[in-house]
């Protein structure tokens, strides 16, 4: 167990998007500034004042991203940090700015991160690794044998799976900055064309671009910067932490106690809330069966039953414990660096009662659970 | 002259391309076993390690049949992806060769199989890739 030691509480106080989809007319930059000028316009802080930044992204090539594109809103001469932790990049930013301001070094810190994902299958290692002679590295087909493996061992039919997918393209329909807003059916989902058995096309996350930004304050700084108290949402967690060995090197197990587990036990603990207290999560689906193993690893479900909680609606928006609630990595899309704080900007958004129709009536705890290559799992639990 | 894919994981005992054993670490002082290179042991940290051969044959711990393959796949499309979990602990991704997809089973025996491969269109690219083989 990690030694933490949490000092001042910290809001969020700001939040902000670019959508996510395809757009080839804008640069990383483009798409990274206009997510933070509309957090900071939404915290009410001028951009003046941030003393720290940190810069979440995977794929650019080149060096010091977040310093040429906050140079856009003028160069103050403050620490940027840039932040590659795979898929968790963007939430593992947001843990940072976190850890920055209740330590007592900042009274404000600026997450954000974007992406600019390629199309086709996405692999972790380098061109001229053994990997490619292998096979074996394709992140939808680790998905694929999690899957089969769940399946063998729980029961769950295909159709409770493409579910998963069927509620976030529903959720998706409610939210303008979705990748993919179009509905369809578990019928549709099943007949798409398969990825990697018994993986189908419509059960795996869109590849995407896109930015996400939040801005944090601490709680005893809100009135000195001017903060509007009534939008500030409590960050009550974060949590941040890597593989942990498990015996076997490649595990796709149905169940392991090493994947995201341990953070979000650290984060309930930190919050000195339990699962049963949570009334919303955003968790990593970038395949259907991730939405289901992130649901029972965070204990919203007993291990092996998300599948059936999914079949009886409980996962969907109008259910008792509402799951990717703005269409998660499934519809929103996923754009690595910027993932992890758009789960943060939703639920932000659902704390505030912001949502419009996808409101949950009466969220006041949300959970943020964001996966990443190297057995990287970030959980952050904010509350009203 | 055959090539091992990575001669820390998979050693060739002789020049037929065919015949090699899968390579791995024992720890000496937990007893956990790793597949492939190691300083320092996963579990425990400990640096006093030994190199070891691991099993020929595990049981099918997950597959999948890959139907769109990952940038730069050498190999036919489609094919099965399996992760084999050896005797040892240790579990190895690699392509299941000569099997009927029908006949594919979690938990089923399978056997190290070496196979030359080439990258398509690049000089001197050709190694000894390990799969696996029902049996």
């Amino acid at each position: 167990m990690a030694q933490f030691r949490p000092g001042r509480d910290v809001m969020v106080v700001g939040v902000g998007l670019h959508a996510f989809g395809r757009f080839p007319e804008q640069n990383l930059s483009d798409l990274a500034r206009d997510a933070v000028v509309d957090a900071l316009r939404d915290s009410g802080v001028p951009w003046s004042a941030i003393p720290v930044a940190y810069f979440g992204h995977v794929y650019y090539q080149g060096m010091s991203i977040g310093e040429t594109t906050l140079a856009q809103l003028g160069l103050t001469g403050v620490p940027i940090i840039n932040v590659e932790n795979a898929c968790s990049s963007g939430s593992t930013a947001f843990w940072q700015a976190y850890w920055g301001i209740t330590s007592g070094v900042f009274d404000l810190a600026l997450a954000f991160g974007a992406e600019k994902v390629p199309s086709g299958p996405v692999t972790v290692t380098a061109e001229n690794s053994p990997a490619r002679y292998i096979g074996g590295d394709h992140m939808m087909a680790g998905y694929a044998l999690r899957m089969k493996r769940y399946m063998e061992e729980t029961g769950a039919p295909a159709s409770a799976l493409a579910q998963v997918s069927v509620k976030a393209r529903h959720a998706a329909s409610m939210n303008p900055y979705a990748h993919r807003k179009e509905t369809y059916s578990v019928e549709d989902v099943l007949n798409s064309r398969l990825i990697a058995d018994p993986l189908t096309l419509y059960q795996c996350c869109p590849t995407s671009e896109g930015g996400a930004a939040a801005v944090l304050c601490a709680a005893d700084a809100l009135d000195t910067y001017g903060v509007d108290r009534s939008r500030a949402i409590r960050v009550a967690a974060a949590a941040l932490t890597s593989g942990n060995y498990n015996g076997r090197g490649s595990d796709h197990s149905a169940f392991s106690p090493y994947r995201t587990e341990p953070a979000a036990l650290q984060a309930y603990e930190m919050a000195g809330i339990g699962p049963e207290d949570v009334d919303i999560a955003q968790v990593h689906d970038a395949a259907t069966i991730g939405e289901l193993q992130q649901i029972e690893a965070l204990h919203l479900t007993p291990f092996g039953e998300a599948w059936r909680a999914t079949e009886e609606g409980r996962t969907a928006l109008g259910g008792d414990i509402p799951v990717n609630t703005d269409g998660g990595l499934l519809a929103m899309g996923h754009p690595f660096g910027a993932s992890g704080i758009r789960m943060v900007h939703e639920t932000v958004t659902q704390l505030r009662g912001e949502a419009g129709p996808r409101q949950v009536e009466n969220a006041r705890v949300g959970v943020a659970q964001c996966s990443g290559a190297g057995d990287v799992t970030t959980v952050h639990i904010l509350t009203r | 002259m055959f090539v091992s894919v990575d001669e820390k994981c998979l050693r060739l005992t002789d020049d037929s391309g065919e015949r090699g054993v899968l390579l791995g670490m024992r720890c000496r002082q937990c007893g956990v076993h790793v597949f492939g290179p190691a300083t320092f042991c996963q579990s425990c940290t400990s640096s006093d390690l030994e190199s070891v051969e691991l099993a020929q044959q595990g049981t099918l711990f997950s597959y999948t049949i890959v139907r769109v393959p990952p940038p730069g796949w050498p190999g036919q499309v489609p094919y099965v992806l399996g992760e084999v979990e050896l005797p040892e602990g240790p579990h190895v991704l690699a392509e299941v060769i000569d099997c009927d997809h029908d006949a594919l089973r979690v938990g089923m025996s399978v056997t190290l199989a070496l196979q030359p491969v080439e990258m398509e269109g690049v000089a001197n690219s050709e190694r000894v890739v390990y799969k696996w083989r029902p049996g």
